[in-house]
């Protein structure tokens, strides 16, 4: 398995990664678009400080989540690769044995989707208050931040649906399933506030 | 009574110079793991030499409070004690530890960082408890908006503005921190 660093790669020599092989995918492309949505709100905080007293803060925050969200490029596609390894039967062992390992890896590879769903959806959010309160010149770029969270939400909620597998009523579930919601919220009243 | 944690430094500084013991031991323990970092991690000194330049700064600070002109100006006086007494220890022959962080990250970029990373944590004990909690679940504890409106019972969507408001705060805390030259002969 490869332990290269996604974020020191040159777009292309990501980009070329993401077309190659079995990861990265859905998950870390995800991550990086949460990430892109981030820097994005940070920009038009930053942007905004002389009209909006929050800004900074705001900025802070985004930065905040940019930071954090970047490495779970890396993180999902070491959870994915190690969960289709099991599932391929590469582990050995029992039967009873290998189904256990499997659905704590499955488990592992829908948690870090989960994760990235959560902070998608704050980034949504702050893009929505970047949209409504930011410098009038920026808000069409926190819209796009807003809708692209808004995406990265949405997928990243389908693969914490597809890796576990679940009943409507699991927890994580619900759990990913608002932050869908409340990105898509976001989103709409970012893209709104443009209009 | 008088929370002796709560005392700015300055007044602090005032309680040690009238000879109130209680305040020299809440003075102490303020700084001692400021001293500490910065001859663990900042000159990387071993232990049994971290602990004897610990000693010796406290003593310092306890004999030479007095001539200390700018009761604010403790921290820097105490870091800039620490810094020579460091240097000292090295001078006269003891090790650092091995690196654990990359050659680059070198010396005054750390003990940077740890002055920074006090000061903040200085700053964010004169927020509200509120604040205080905010922020740490955001920043420290990488709690989501969602799980920080259930925790705390707080809308929301109004988490965000919330947490930029005591960031805000916070920027006037160190702002408005005076950072004085060390005005001590010591």
């Amino acid at each position: 398995m490869s332990t290269e660093n996604y974020l020191e790669l040159r777009i292309d020599q990501f980009l070329e990664r993401l077309a190659d092989g079995e990861a990265p995918g859905g998950g870390s492309a995800a991550a990086l678009t949460v990430a892109v949505s981030a820097g994005l709100v940070a920009m038009v905080a930053r942007a905004s400080s002389e009209s909006w007293e929050e800004a900074g803060g705001i900025a802070a925050q985004a930065l905040a989540i940019l930071e954090h969200v970047g490495p779970l490029a890396r993180t999902d596609a070491e959870a994915w690769q190690d969960a289709a390894s099991a599932l391929r039967g590469a582990d050995g062992g029992d039967a009873e044995r290998r189904n256990f390992a499997l659905a704590q890896k499955l488990e592992r590879a829908a948690a870090v989707p989960l994760e990235i769903a959560e902070l998608a959806a704050d980034t949504a959010a702050l893009a929505a208050l970047a949209g409504e309160r930011g410098d009038g010149t920026h808000r069409a770029d926190a819209a796009s931040a807003a809708a692209l969270a808004a995406g990265a939400a949405r997928a990243a909620a389908h693969l914490v649906e597809i890796n576990l597998g679940v009943t409507d009523d699991d927890p994580r579930l619900r759990r990913v399933r608002d932050c869908e919601r409340i990105a898509a919220e976001s989103a709409a009243r970012a893209l709104g506030s443009v209009r | 009574m008088t929370r002796l944690d709560s005392l700015s430094d300055a007044e602090l500084v005032r309680r040690c110079k009238a000879g109130d013991a209680e305040a020299w031991n809440a003075l102490v323990d303020r700084f001692s793991r400021y001293v500490s970092t910065i001859c663990l991690r900042g000159f990387r000194l071993r232990a049994e030499d971290a602990e004897d330049v610990f000693q010796d700064v406290f003593t310092r600070v306890y004999t030479n409070l007095h001539t200390l002109r700018n009761e604010s100006a403790l921290r820097p006086w105490i870091a800039q004690l620490t810094r020579r007494l460091c240097l000292d220890t090295l001078a006269s022959g003891a090790r650092e530890q091995p690196e654990a962080e990359p050659i680059s990250v070198d010396r005054e970029a750390r003990l940077d960082e740890i002055d920074e990373a006090f000061a903040v944590r200085e700053a964010l004990h004169n927020l509200s408890d509120t604040c205080q909690d905010m922020l740490d679940r955001f920043f420290a504890q990488d709690q989501s908006y969602r799980t920080i409106s259930s925790e705390l019972d707080i809308p929301s969507g109004t988490i965000a503005s919330r947490i930029a408001r005591c960031l805000g705060k916070l920027r006037v805390e160190l702002e408005g921190r005076s950072d004085p030259s060390a005005g001590s002969r010591e």
